[in-house]
């Protein structure tokens, strides 16, 4: 180790100010602090002591998602092998030559093949965000002479676990761009960011691709099977019959550990709550963000419960399916959560969580284009942000206005 | 007093109605779908924008104070319509795609302003050549924006097919995102950013 | 003197002469040549309909013409059928009559979201040498997705095949619903049957591929991703082709033996 600090100690002066790679100091400086401590302590006089720095901070969220990452890799592979077992045929794709090559069975029961199998399609689409992101938050970084920053790393996981399996490379790499570019670099870099860059590298790709973004051939790398077995989403089956074809098809346990077809990582509802532990039990996620989600989502889908509607069944499916369907528990745990794009003041986390608990409830059930609503409803929230803390600001001055005035 | 090469060049980057002034944008982001519509609606806006002002200047002396922004609006809104029955007339197919934004160039923020802060104080020549600038300049971001979500959003320019696609056999998938609207938000705020970029004077200041 | 209400009264009024007479010039010249390209506008919608011309194709006045030729514009009155006299099809404009109270009725409950149907519709048939009906061209809308749907299904001479269909207007998703004006999928419906052996019209878009006409010949692809605009499209052709649409009209075609 000790061989490892002087190699980087001795390169230092090169991209130091006046060395030749002047240029390429925020790329030295990003692996120098991934290795190391860095050396630089605050030293004016208040600052908060804490030994959170924002890289162990993105190491926890990372921490925080394995659960997720495990069930995009085995669910993957699962849904497919479910679908081929069913009927279907494998796809003509290099993923399906390499199991073949592999001597790995399409089989659901088999664990292993399942996850190699998931794993060809998640390492590719996680490798693709990480180079074309990271080649943009460098190429920022050099350019503007500002450290590259770790919340990229964090970007980089969540979103390939928001994606269909199916999703071509090419079409990952102008959404990460995207995201990175006009999501966050264009307003400053992190922390700066209005909205949440992945769901707005996730929101492009709905809106630009939306045959390769929406529908029912694109969750489960496989061909149609011959039985008619759609692989919908289970909430555009909930759109289309309500809760009877929810049910029909899925006992909540099932859908709870996530097996189920949807976006690679977003299915497992007990990975995010897993997840959502660690989060709160590290102070990084609001848990208030999280509390007021729930109820937003439990009030407005009881309402709509006890409205109903003739023509629209999906205003009969429960809270509880709105839990466990979508993205609705990743969404929660890892996206409404992010501290940048989310409001700063406490109170106004009840707000915001509320408000997006309700919003995506509303998407999801009056609007019948958009089966599912978690990214449009956080990404919604994300723009009023600014304008709940403004308000509870405002709200508190006149309360101690009024408490000194008399 | 500008010199007239000023006023015809000016307004194509330096003092650009959309991208400085942010005048304009509604039709902007309705008409930039297809190439020839983009061109046809700013030779309209560039026809209208020239002899609103060449008359308004004509008149700016006879004009009374107290009614004159209702008497621009009667000249812009005759210009306008005569600018629609020709295109119904002449170009119908184009006509209809561009359907009502033909007629909302009447409350085009373009023309009543030029109309107001130039054609009222300047002479009708030098108005006709600033009617012409900032037409040019509305154009210039119109295609421009047109170029883009034309290619990229359904793989063609002026209609001919340079990008085969996936669809019809070929290989590119059209971006879903360039034909719907906010495609042109984008497009628009990236060539400010651009403009900015290269004229750092533009960057209004915190 | 200027500034005085006087001057500013004439003022006004000389530039609204001057302006009134410039807009109404205009308007009254170019009448004619407006007229004409509406009509030929929507003769050409039909002709795409029948597949006597493609949708990208750019033709002339004179090759609308000639092609149209074969085309008898009638036009019937929907609730019985028969054909109408006294309506001249030149100027018939049939999407301003159904939201119009007076030449229109409220339609039945129905799944293509249609709310008023007009007393009359246009529509054109193509019949051969001997008087026998050849094809039908009938204008066909409904609700998809974001919007209505509007367009032209066109039928053989037996009065059960589809020859071609097409939507000359939507507000679909570019990708997913607005794939129904993709021409691959538009060539499926050639040669589907719309009606079974009981004239129960019967055509649906599927869900996923529907097969060749021989495998499913009630059946068209489905438009991947896009449910809502499949259900439209299957639920207008529904009810146009249905009792509360055209189907008093088919009868009496049928029972003139139009069916060769």
């Amino acid at each position: 180790m000790r061989f490892l600090r002087t190699l980087l100690d001795s390169q230092a002066h090169l991209f130091e100010k006046g060395g030749r790679l002047e240029r390429l100091y925020p790329l030295w400086e990003a692996q120098d602090t991934i290795l190391y401590t860095p050396g630089e302590v605050t030293r004016a006089a208040p600052h908060v002591r804490d030994a959170l720095d924002m890289k162990r901070l993105m190491m926890v969220v990372v921490v925080a998602l394995s659960g997720c990452i495990y069930m995009a890799l085995y669910n993957t592979g699962y849904q497919v092998h479910l679908a081929i077992a069913g009927g279907a045929a494998p796809l003509d794709v290099w993923q399906t030559d390499a199991m073949r090559s592999m001597g790995l069975p399409f089989a659901p029961e088999n664990l292993w093949a399942c996850l190699v199998h998931g794993a060809l399609y998640f390492v590719p689409v996680l490798a693709v965000t990480f180079a074309v992101g990271g080649f943009w938050e460098v190429l920022f970084a050099s350019v503007r002479g500002h450290e590259v920053n770790e919340g990229f790393l964090v970007t980089g996981m969540l979103l390939p676990l928001t994606l269909p399996a199916t999703i071509p490379l090419w079409q990952v790499a102008l959404g990460v761009t995207f995201g990175v570019v006009i999501g966050k670099e264009i307003f400053g870099g992190t922390g700066m960011n209005v909205l949440n860059p992945a769901l707005t590298a996730r929101a492009f790709l709905f809106f630009a691709y939306p045959a390769q973004m929406s529908g029912d051939a694109i969750w489960i790398a496989a061909g149609t099977s011959p039985d008619g077995v759609s692989g919908a989403t289970i909430l555009a089956v909930a759109s289309e019959s309500g809760l009877a074809g929810v049910t029909g098809g899925l006992d909540p346990w099932q859908a709870f550990i996530g097996l189920m077809p949807g976006s690679m990582g977003e299915t497992s509802a007990l990975a995010c709550l897993a997840g959502a532990f660690v989060l709160v039990a590290t102070g990084i996620g609001s848990w208030r963000i999280m509390a007021s989600v729930l109820v937003g989502t439990l009030g407005t889908a009881l309402l709509l419960n006890t409205v109903g509607s003739v023509t629209n069944p999906y205003f009969e499916v429960t809270p509880l399916w709105h839990f466990l369907l979508g993205g609705w528990a990743f969404g929660t745990v890892y996206m409404a959560t992010d501290p940048v794009s989310g409001p700063s003041t406490p109170t106004g986390h009840y707000f915001y969580g509320g408000l997006i608990g309700a919003l995506v409830v509303l998407i999801r059930v009056v609007n019948p284009a958009y089966p599912e609503g978690m990214m449009l409803a956080i990404l919604f929230m994300n723009l009023f942000a600014p304008l709940i803390d403004y308000l509870v600001v405002q709200a508190n001055v006149r309360r101690r206005r009024a408490r000194y005035a008399g | 007093m500008s010199t007239s090469r000023e006023a015809l060049i000016d307004p194509l980057f330096n003092n650009n109605p959309i991208a400085l002034q942010v005048l304009g944008i509604c039709s902007a982001l309705a008409v930039t779908t297809k190439m020839d519509t983009a061109l046809v609606m700013s030779a309209a806006v560039i026809f209208v924008l020239l002899f609103s002002n060449l008359f308004i200047s004509m008149l700016r002396n006879q004009i009374p104070t107290s009614i004159r922004i209702i008497v621009q609006l009667v000249i812009i809104a005759s210009l306008v319509i005569v600018v629609d029955q020709v295109l119904k007339a002449y170009l119908f197919e184009i006509s209809k795609q561009l359907s009502v934004f033909v007629g909302l160039i009447i409350t085009n923020c373009i023309i009543m302003g030029r109309a107001e802060a130039y054609a009222m104080q300047n002479p009708p020549g030098m108005s006709m050549i600033d009617g012409l600038g900032n037409g040019l300049g509305y154009g210039v971001i119109l295609a421009g924006t047109a170029v883009i979500r034309e290619l990229f959003g359904s793989g063609s320019l002026f209609s001919v097919q340079l990008l085969p696609l996936v669809s019809e056999g070929g290989w590119y998938t059209p971006n879903g995102l360039m034909v719907l609207s906010p495609g042109a938000f984008f497009i628009i705020g990236f060539f400010i950013w651009a403009i900015r970029t290269w004229k750092p004077e533009q960057v209004e200041q915190d | 003197m200027q500034g005085s209400v006087r001057y500013n009264l004439g003022f006004a009024a000389a530039v609204c002469f001057v302006c009134a007479i410039v807009v109404s010039t205009s308007a009254v010249s170019l009448a004619d040549r407006q007229d004409r390209n509406a009509t030929l506008d929507k003769q050409k919608n039909v002709l795409v309909a029948a597949g006597i011309a493609a949708a990208d194709e750019s033709l002339g006045a004179e090759e609308v013409a000639r092609r149209f030729e074969p085309m008898t514009q009638v036009i019937i009155e929907v609730e019985s059928g028969d054909a109408a006299d006294g309506i001249d099809p030149a100027t018939f404009d049939q999407r301003a009559a159904s939201i119009d109270v007076a030449q229109s009725r409220p339609a039945p409950d129905n799944t293509a979201r249609i709310m008023r149907l007009p007393h009359y519709a246009l529509v054109y048939e193509i019949r051969d040498a001997a008087d026998g009906l050849d094809m039908v061209v009938l204008p066909v809308e409904g609700l998809g997705l974001w919007g209505t749907l509007y367009g032209f299904v066109a039928l053989e001479g037996d009065l059960r095949t589809i020859r071609g269909l097409t939507f000359y207007e939507h507000k679909e998703t570019p990708g997913l619903g607005g794939e129904v004006d993709n021409p691959r999928w538009k060539a499926l419906w050639t040669g589907r049957l719309a009606f079974d052996d009981d004239l129960t019209p019967v055509i649906a878009v599927v869900k996923g591929p529907a097969g060749s006409v021989d495998d499913a010949p009630h059946a068209v692809d489905g438009l991947s991703g896009a449910t809502i605009t499949s259900r439209g499209v299957t639920n207008l052709l529904r009810f146009w082709l249905g009792p509360d649409g055209f189907g008093p009209y088919l009868t009496r075609l049928r029972a003139e033996g139009g069916a060769a």
